[in-house]
């Protein structure tokens, strides 16, 4: 018998009954066979720990994909109250605003279909990915500290994209309050080869074409439009981003005692936001998210490259950049009156609506394009963020599909040559750096994207705009 | 003893199980245990030797630190692990030397980007000989 009270068809609370210490509820976003799944690994566990942090509002969230990780669930959302709560580096994660961004082609299907092998070629050689695999910025220390900084802004004005490219990135791509000064030496170390890389697991670059508008007026406003030809990169702040978390969780426990905080799970290391460990993870985190910010830039325009030296055609307008792993101080209603909090967003994604400041202007009156991408071979989904989302996720949505099948268990009951063979005939070619990595992510290894970003829409935290399937997978 | 590790898996995670008869040799196993995780069953020299000192506040924390320097060489300074060689080794502190190889392509093939060690259910136990759980962020 679930202890879970059920709310509506798309909402589940978990009770402060749950576990002793929690502070607050925990929601759960999911309908019947999503919540199954969800039950069945230790996200509850998960969501109510967070729960029993200090100084958090609202509620303990998760998103329709959410899934067991590492002191909080991925999928997680909680907001810290800015002046009374803390920052958790597990909160933000390992990898460091991993993100995705969607460009929109001029050409259509039929157009790109014929070269898709040729053009996947290109990509894959201009585009660097894999485990081990460096970058071919051989970055001097200060020119690394610049990124740090600047973030998507660096890549713009050396040379990758342009200033347009900005206004379409979360945060203009450029986090502020960066200090790359709270930057280990052993993350810059790191991180320095890595600067434009793709990077493996379930990070990739993919053609795509729109195979369904939903919402024609935001699709239009996106410049997405049926039968399009679009790519999506996903990928993140590679080893700089996971280095800072690692640093900072061993800065969190140790100064824990000094602030009276007691937590359930080492994991959820954290210190008070105003505290002198915190200020100095936010500064890190913001300059681990601009190197985040500058890669997938960098990328893009190798890709744009790629598209003009095989199709004649490089122009690609970025529709947006969403970070999913990330903490930002935001302004938020709370118990009916506006307050400054620090949302934490572990595997979910940013979703305003029309009218906020944030969103860029030319999006103005249609909201956030909020970017969800399939697992490799299913689909991938537009949204745009909503009222609803501001009034019960601080405005977050999810953010993919949420991995339901083991690694070990993705290979063992495929090889790569089957997958390649499976994918070719539903239309889909594929380059990936490792047979491994390639088999690792097979597409059924995860929860079915469509049924996740249905009960989003359904429950109103974004609706949809625009499906694509891919004809072309880059993977590391 | 025989195993010197397993892998764990679960749909979001990899981890090992490593076993030793002391706890140098539960460290050594550990840390062989990640690298076949990082470069699979690549064959790795002992030629290159450097040196590695950490403390701790107790046996997990010095587990997680010391595969999280395992982890740091191999990323940072492509430095493969190989084996260890302990000065002095307590629950909340070691000493000594590490011994290995720089990665090579045409000889090692890496099969997964380890991005951190967790401290998601870590665990160090003593039950006449030493075992310890340990999951990875991958």
């Amino acid at each position: 018998m679930s202890v879970l009270q059920k709310l509506d068809d798309y909402r589940y609370v978990v009770p402060k009954s749950f576990r002793p210490g929690m502070k607050i509820e925990g929601l759960i976003y999911a309908n019947d066979e999503l919540i199954k799944q969800i039950e069945k690994d230790q996200t509850l566990e998960q969501v109510a720990n967070v729960a029993t942090l200090p100084g958090l509002v609202g509620r303990s969230l998760a998103m329709p994909d959410a899934h067991q990780g590492y002191g909080f669930a991925i999928g997680g959302v909680a907001a810290a109250d800015l002046e009374k709560g803390i920052i958790s580096a597990g909160g933000v994660g390992f990898d460091i605003n991993c993100g995705v961004r969607l460009l929109a082609s001029e050409l259509s299907l039929e157009e790109v279909e014929p070269d898709i092998d040729q053009l996947l070629n290109q990509m894959f050689r201009d585009i660097p990915c894999g485990t081990g695999k460096a970058g071919i910025v051989g970055l001097t220390f200060d020119q690394l500290d610049d990124v740090l900084e600047n973030g998507a802004e660096w890549a713009v004005r050396n040379g990758y994209g342009t200033e347009e490219d900005l206004h379409h990135i979360e945060e203009t791509g450029t986090m502020p309050k960066a200090d790359p000064a709270m930057v280990s030496e052993r993350a810059k170390k790191r991180g320095r080869d890595q600067l434009g890389t793709l990077g493996s697991g379930n990070h990739f670059a993919e053609v795509q074409y729109v195979s369904e508008v939903f919402d024609e007026t935001a699709a239009r406003a996106f410049g997405v439009r049926q039968n399009q030809i679009v790519v999506m990169i996903h990928s993140g702040s590679r080893g700089l981003g996971h280095q800072v978390c690692t640093d900072y969780l061993e800065v969190m426990q140790t100064a824990m005692p000094k602030y009276g905080i007691s937590i359930v799970d080492r994991q959820l290391a954290c210190v008070p936001i105003k505290s002198m460990e915190g200020k100095s993870y936010l500064g890190a985190m913001a300059s681990a998210a601009n190197f985040a910010f500058a890669n997938r830039q960098m990328m893009s325009h190798w890709t744009r490259q790629a598209f003009a030296s095989v199709l004649g055609n490089g122009t690609l307008k970025l529709v947006y950049d969403v970070c999913h792993n990330i903490a930002k101080e935001e302004v938020h209603t709370v118990n009916g009156s506006m307050k400054k909090v620090l949302v934490h967003r572990k595997g979910a994604t940013r979703a305003y609506p029309k009218h906020r400041p944030e969103v860029p202007p030319d999006y103005g009156e249609i909201g956030q394009p909020v970017l969800i991408p399939g697992s490799m071979g299913t689909c991938s989904y537009v949204l745009v963020g909503t009222a609803k989302a501001m009034e019960e996720t601080f405005g977050s949505s999810c953010h993919g599909a949420g991995r339901a099948m083991s690694r070990h268990a993705a290979k063992k009951s495929t090889t790569a040559e089957q997958l390649i063979q499976q994918l070719k005939e539903k239309g889909i070619h594929v380059r990936g750096a490792s047979k491994s990595g390639l088999t690792e992510e097979k597409p059924d290894a995860y929860k079915d994207v469509s049924l996740v970003v249905e009960v989003v829409h359904q429950a109103g935290i974004a609706k949809k705009v625009a499906k694509m399937i891919p004809i072309g997978v880059i993977k590391g | 003893m025989d195993e010197r590790f397993r892998i764990l898996e679960h749909p979001a995670d990899v981890g090992i199980e490593a076993y030793g008869e002391t706890l140098q040799e539960l460290f050594e196993n550990s840390a062989a245990g990640l690298i076949s995780i990082i470069a699979g069953s690549s064959e790795i020299h002992s030629g290159q030797r450097l040196h590695v000192s950490i403390e701790s506040t107790d046996v997990e924390h010095l587990l997680v630190r010391w595969l999280s320097e395992i982890l740091y060489l191999s990323d940072a300074e492509r430095f493969l692990f190989a084996r260890a060689d302990f000065e002095r080794i307590s629950e909340t502190s070691l000493n000594g030397f590490l011994f290995g190889e720089r990665y090579n392509p045409a000889k090692h093939e890496l099969q997964m980007t380890v991005k951190a060690v967790t401290y998601h259910q870590l665990k160090v136990q003593r039950q006449g000989t030493w075992s310890a759980t340990v999951f990875f962020d991958v």
